[in-house]
């Protein structure tokens, strides 16, 4: 992990909190999220975890919209992002999105992902976008790597530029909907330590995740999720350590031990 | 006698390579090589054509072809993004539009557009502005679908992460997704453009005069002209493969060079799955 460096970069100064309540979201017949409640604090690490088909991505995208919910409240910061009024652009320039398979733009270069949006949308100058992404490009010790196009690097390579390509905008909440998943086992680390350091640094962050031994260190709550409703949630070291529901029991039995002995 | 496969698959090409070799000599010997070239390879009307088949012919054809290509990339880009609208107005003007112009022949739009025009608009348009009209009509219902493929070869990823960034969907489309699509679509369009260069030639329905000739016409006014049989016509052959095969050539560059060819990106599904070992009862 040579290339990452320790610095946590400088304290993220007004990290916004969400309040979700009673979020409904239906795909056709398929009712996907029962009715939400939960909150993160300004400055929490709130990790999600649930089996596949839980609703987790769904949930962590009602938060930025790019699912519209059917029924209940999301506030994000100032921002109420189920009021039929908010500005929707704005509400996410504030929020940062990591998603599994990066989704970096391939016909940019890694330094061009990260000031696209900063200069065509925030209108900043070129010099002031580079400046800024390169700031942020060497927190994820990726500053020598910004000529160079997506394809050309590693997967975790990119999912650092995409965290780097996020934190430009200078968010104050991030969500990560699986960020390690599509990853090489050697390279989840690099991401992982990335993550750690933006949570020291006292972002927000909504974490979907099958990394429990993330979750455990970083995590201020976590969240159990099965069947779009809340099972279970509290400190990471209850839920992770000891679950008291057979739910969230059987659940970690499957993915701390998944050959079942 | 048994025969390798590779005995067997050489066998078989050496048949094939004799039978294409018979065929070809059988047609040397059986064609009237003098009647051929008296009415087809005439030095003649060659030189009494040049410079002007391509001065005026091959010219004009450029620029017919040119203009529009041009609008019909415009209109077809246009109602590409008409047919993937939400709004189902749109997909369906659009998707008449597409079905209407690729299902009739494109020699009644220039008919339509060359004596309809002026008749219903008195419009009088020049041979430019007709042919290249006709060709825009044509060939933004081709353009369209092929724009509309290459929009949605573009995985939903790439306008996810643009919205979540916070940019407006119109910006959204102008700087990522349509810049994508079009990298996927440069080679078909390419073919588009071939396709509309010869049907420029459909302008002869119309008439023009002899300053707005292209390689067809001049190629007609010199079968009349020169009374040296059909050489004028296989001079402007050989002048639209002047501009098709170049084409053809560029396309096919593009084809092995588009990035779905060469970086083929690996993209791993889920790679937290039990590290199963060997011994599992
Ligand atoms: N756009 C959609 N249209 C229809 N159904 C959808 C859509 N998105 C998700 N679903 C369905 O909603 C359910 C929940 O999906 P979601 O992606 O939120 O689960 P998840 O907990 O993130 O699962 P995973 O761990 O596999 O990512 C699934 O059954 C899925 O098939
Ligand atoms: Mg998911």
């Amino acid at each position: 992990m040579s290339e990452v460096s320790g610095n946590p970069g400088q304290m993220i100064t007004d990290p916004a909190g969400v309040v979700i309540d009673g979020l409904h979201k239906s795909f056709g017949d398929v009712e996907v999220l029962k009715g939400i409640d939960m909150t993160v604090s300004p400055g929490q690490v709130v990790c999600l975890i649930g089996a596949s088909g839980s609703g987790k991505s769904t949930l962590l995208r009602c938060v930025n919209r790019l699912e519209d919910p059917d029924a209940g409240r999301i506030t994000v910061g100032q921002f109420e992002a189920t009021h039929e009024d908010v500005n929707l652009d704005a509400m996410r320039r504030q929020i940062g999105m990591v998603f599994q398979q990066f989704n970096l733009f391939p016909h940019l270069s890694v330094l061009e992902n990260c000031t696209i949006t900063p200069r065509r949308v925030l209108k900043h100058s070129k010099d002031a976008a580079e400046e800024e992404a390169l700031h942020h490009l060497e927190l994820v010790g990726l500053k020598h790597l910004a000529d160079r196009r997506p394809a050309q690097l590693s997967g975790g390579q990119q999912q650092r530029v995409a965290i780097a390509r996020a934190l430009t905008m200078q968010p104050s909440l991030m969500l990560f909907d699986e960020p390690t998943s599509a990853l090489d086992p050697e390279t989840v680390g690099e991401v992982l330590s990335i993550m750690r350091d933006l949570a020291r640094a006292g972002m927000t962050m909504l974490v979907v995740t099958h990394e429990m031994g993330f979750a455990r260190e970083v995590a201020d709550r976590v969240v159990f999720l099965d069947n779009g409703l809340v099972v279970e949630e509290g400190p990471a070291h209850q839920v992770i350590g000891a679950p008291t529901q057979p739910r969230t029991q059987d659940f970690l039995r499957r993915v701390l031990n998944p050959l079942g002995e | 006698m048994a025969l390798s496969n590779r005995d067997r698959a050489r066998l078989s090409l050496g048949i094939q390579a004799a039978i294409f070799a018979g065929i070809v000599v059988v047609l040397i010997i059986i064609i009237d090589w003098t009647a051929v070239q008296r009415s087809f390879f005439n030095l003649e009307p060659v030189m009494a054509m040049f410079p002007e088949v391509i001065t005026v012919g091959l010219w004009n054809t450029v620029r017919y072809t040119f203009f529009g290509f041009l609008f019909g990339l415009i209109g077809g880009t246009v109602l590409a993004l008409m047919r993937i609208a939400s709004f189902p107005v749109y997909r369906w003007f659009a998707t008449l539009y597409i079905e209407f112009f690729r299902g009739i022949p494109a020699i009644l739009v220039f008919i339509a557009l060359g004596f309809g025009a002026s008749l219903a608009f008195g419009l009088n348009l020049s041979t430019l502005q007709t042919a290249s009209t006709a060709l825009a009509i044509v060939g933004a219902a081709y353009i369209a679908e092929t724009i509309r493929a290459g929009l949605q070869a573009v995985p939903k990823g790439q306008m996810e992460a643009a919205r979540a960034l916070g940019m407006p969907a119109w910006r959204a489309m102008l700087t990522i997704q349509i810049p994508q699509a079009f990298r996927i679509v440069l080679p078909p369009l390419t073919n588009e453009a071939i396709l509309l260069t010869k049907d420029s030639s459909l302008i002869f329905v119309v008439g023009m005069a002899g300053s707005a000739a292209e390689l067809t016409k001049m190629g007609r006014d010199g079968i009349t002209m020169y009374q040296a049989g059909m050489t004028p016509l296989v001079v402007a052959g050989v002048c639209y493969l002047l501009i098709t095969v170049p084409l053809s050539i560029l396309a096919r560059r593009m084809e092995e060079r588009s990035p779905t060819n060469s970086s083929r990106r690996r993209h791993k599904k889920k790679a937290t799955a039990s590290p199963v070992s060997s011994g599992v009862a």
